[in-house]
């Protein structure tokens, strides 16, 4: 089951915040500078925390991971000025 | 003892412990499927499995304190093999501590039957080469405990007694029945491949079944025929570009196949990564030609294989088969005109009696049809019947505003007409599917049962797909037209013949996805399913019947 998240990351090193950049464009969708929406399972969730742990610095950086809710189910309000906020939706992508 | 055998895993002695059809599943056949527990099994054992400390090797002179991590020992005389967390100790007196995650249960024993068994398997390797092993820890790591466990004569016996039992189920050619009603499959981890309620019901043992199994899908196909675009891997992602710009991304995780079409390119990284992940791609012709697929290093499970292909020289399994598909198929083509009539001035509103009556004569003469020449002459009759009335189930105002979709009969290679050109298209895709479907359980899809005559095709996709002509290719086919998401401005007609254009293939695909990801019920264990998981879920059973556990394979009909 697909739970939505957001993770939410200060990283004090520019080559550390590449990377876990990098590493999070394969997990969810980029929001604003260092936050991101996911949608994951429990392995996927588990596969994350483990890479993104690796990378950081527990001593200099943050990381947050909020749990909103099952993706299937939840709802939740968005106010989004600017960008416009599009929940993730998986479906098949023909190009 | 037999010495070639292979050492089996501890491991596999504790899943025996909890399912002997899921140890022989995971061993003989090399079923895996991946959960939670074994990611973050895999994750913790990365930090654990550091080898240091000292390695016992032997039990030695040395008297010193022993505390060494990831051990590997084997014993031929026990013929199991093990990687032990932790061997912990002084001098000859030594236990194995094994790391559970998750918190300790309460159960009289101090842990369940299969933990216990494990860690005794652990103390019996370290006891042949020559420790003294009394008792070993189970440790769970989610409340921080440390439960012992006593090697005392019930355990060592019971644990023998699984590996030799474990022996004896590798030597057969199918795995142990399922268990029946167990709250143990809800946690099973290879729920999906065994289908226990399934076979419970498919021989009589059950009447409901738990749809415990189908699992809503995450991961979806990425269809690339954008002409001139190639793919490439960035990280976690595949980048989509056109003359070198970025036109889409999709994430690895959320992506279940990649399908190119015409000459688009792919990066071998890209490529490695997929298969890495054991996501297949496949390459088409523009036209829809399947030309090929690749998946990794494929399916190990060489069982699956060896009962296909023996089946596949029984000329009545062969025909049993055969009839059943194409029933199937004949009946769902019945359906579909049935649900899907259009008025017009020279038929009713309603499919005709006589047309519904003949199909439904044909379907009992393919299911009794003594022969496959027989059987092909009955798909060939109720085929044309079925084709000659193909054109009511498009809508007469769709017909009149593009003038494109008049249709007398099927024609191929190459289709002269729209409906001709998206049936074919249709088709292709469906063999396609199929093909990855088959592989991925680990079927051979170029030996069938029905189709085996011809050459070089994918046969047993083509066997499978004989019910899903009408209910997949031709109703998206139908849908497309009616909903004017393909229209006569979509196809490029020439003297060689009629094709799809870029963007009536790409509208095309799209409805052809919206098919698959519908959900039916089925029809023999009531409960509902995309198509896609149908897909999966008809291979398995197949597998089922050919290695004879269930008397008979269940085709789908829709009602
Ligand atoms: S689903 Fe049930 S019967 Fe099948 S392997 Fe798992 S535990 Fe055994």
């Amino acid at each position: 089951m697909e739970h939505v998240y957001l993770v939410c990351y200060d990283i004090s090193d520019q080559k550390r915040w590449r990377k876990i950049y990098k590493t999070m464009k394969g997990y969810g969708a980029w929001l604003q500078l260092s936050v991101f929406q996911c949608r994951l399972n429990k392995e996927d969730l588990l596969k994350m925390t483990d890479t993104l742990t690796e990378i950081m610095h527990c001593d200099e950086d943050n990381l947050i991971i909020i749990d909103i809710g099952v993706a299937e189910t939840v709802s939740f309000k968005v106010a989004s000025y600017g960008r416009p906020f599009q929940p993730i939706k998986h479906s098949a992508v023909v190009i | 003892m037999n010495h070639t055998a292979p050492l089996i895993p501890v491991r596999i002695v504790n899943e025996y412990v909890y399912c002997p059809r899921l140890a022989y599943m995971m061993w003989v056949q090399g079923e895996f499927a991946h959960s939670a527990d074994t990611v973050e099994g895999k994750i913790r054992h990365k930090r654990v499995d550091k080898p240091g400390g000292r390695h016992p090797e032997t039990a030695g002179e040395d008297t010193g304190e022993i505390h060494a991590r990831s051990v590997a020992l084997s014993s031929e005389h026990l013929g199991i093999t093990a990687k032990i967390d932790l061997v912990e100790g002084q001098g000859r007196k030594v236990q194995p501590v094994d790391y559970k995650k998750g918190k300790r249960p309460h159960v009289a024993a101090g842990a369940y039957a299969p933990e216990r068994v494990q860690v005794c398997a652990q103390g019996l390797l370290l006891r042949e080469h020559g420790f003294e092993a009394g008792s070993g820890i189970l440790y769970f790591a989610g409340s921080r405990e440390r439960v012992r466990v006593e090697f005392d004569e019930a355990l060592v016996a019971e644990t023998t007694r699984a590996i030799e039992g474990l022996r004896t189920d590798s030597a057969k050619d199918k795995p142990p029945p399922p268990l029946m009603d167990s709250p143990k499959c809800a946690r099973c981890s290879l729920i999906g491949i065994c289908l226990p309620d399934e076979i419970g019901f498919l021989a009589q043992q059950r009447e409901d079944i738990r749809p415990i199994y189908v699992r809503t899908e995450n991961a979806f196909p990425l269809y690339v025929q954008s002409p001139a675009s190639y793919v490439r891997k960035d990280g976690g992602q595949l980048v989509i570009e056109e003359k070198r710009e970025k036109i889409a991304e999709v994430r690895l995780k959320d992506t279940s196949q990649v399908v190119l079409f015409g000459y688009c390119g792919m990066s071998t990284p890209a490529l490695h990564e997929c298969f890495r992940r054991q996501l297949p791609v496949t390459y088409m012709s523009y036209g829809g030609w399947f030309i090929g697929h690749g998946m990794g290093t494929g399916h190990h499970n060489v069982q699956t294989r060896t009962a296909q292909y023996r089946a596949s020289f029984n000329e009545q399994t062969c025909l049993n088969l055969a009839a059943g598909l194409i029933q199937a198929k004949i009946q769902n083509c019945r359906t579909l005109l049935r649900r899907n009539w259009k008025a017009s001035d020279d038929a009713g509103d309603k499919a005709p009696p006589q047309l519904l009556g003949a199909l439904k004569s044909d379907m009992q003469q393919a299911g009794r049809a003594v022969s496959v020449q027989t059987l092909l002459g009955v798909e060939g009759s109720a085929a044309r019947r079925y084709f000659e009335h193909f054109v009511f189930m498009i809508s007469p105002q769709k017909n009149e505003e593009t003038q494109g979709f008049d249709f007398s009969g099927r024609n191929r290679r190459p289709p002269r007409d729209p409906v001709n050109a998206l049936l074919s298209f249709a088709y292709a895709m469906l063999v396609r599917e199929w093909t990855v479907a088959l592989s991925a359980v680990g079927l051979d899809p170029y030996r069938g049962f029905y189709h085996q005559m011809r050459f070089g095709r994918p046969a047993l996709s083509l066997d499978m797909m004989e019910p899903f002509r009408p209910l997949v290719a031709d109703s998206t086919v139908i849908t497309a037209i009616n909903n004017g998401e393909v229209s006569k401005k979509d196809f490029i007609t020439t003297a060689f013949g009629c094709n799809l254009s870029p963007r009536g293939r790409k509208a095309f695909i799209a409805a052809f996805e919206r098919r698959l990801s519908q959900e039916v019920t089925h029809p023999v264990f009531g409960y509902r399913l995309s198509y896609r998981r149908l897909f999966e879920v008809q291979a398995r059973l197949l597998i089922r019947y050919l290695t004879g556990e269930v008397k008979e394979y269940p085709t789908f009909v829709t009602r």
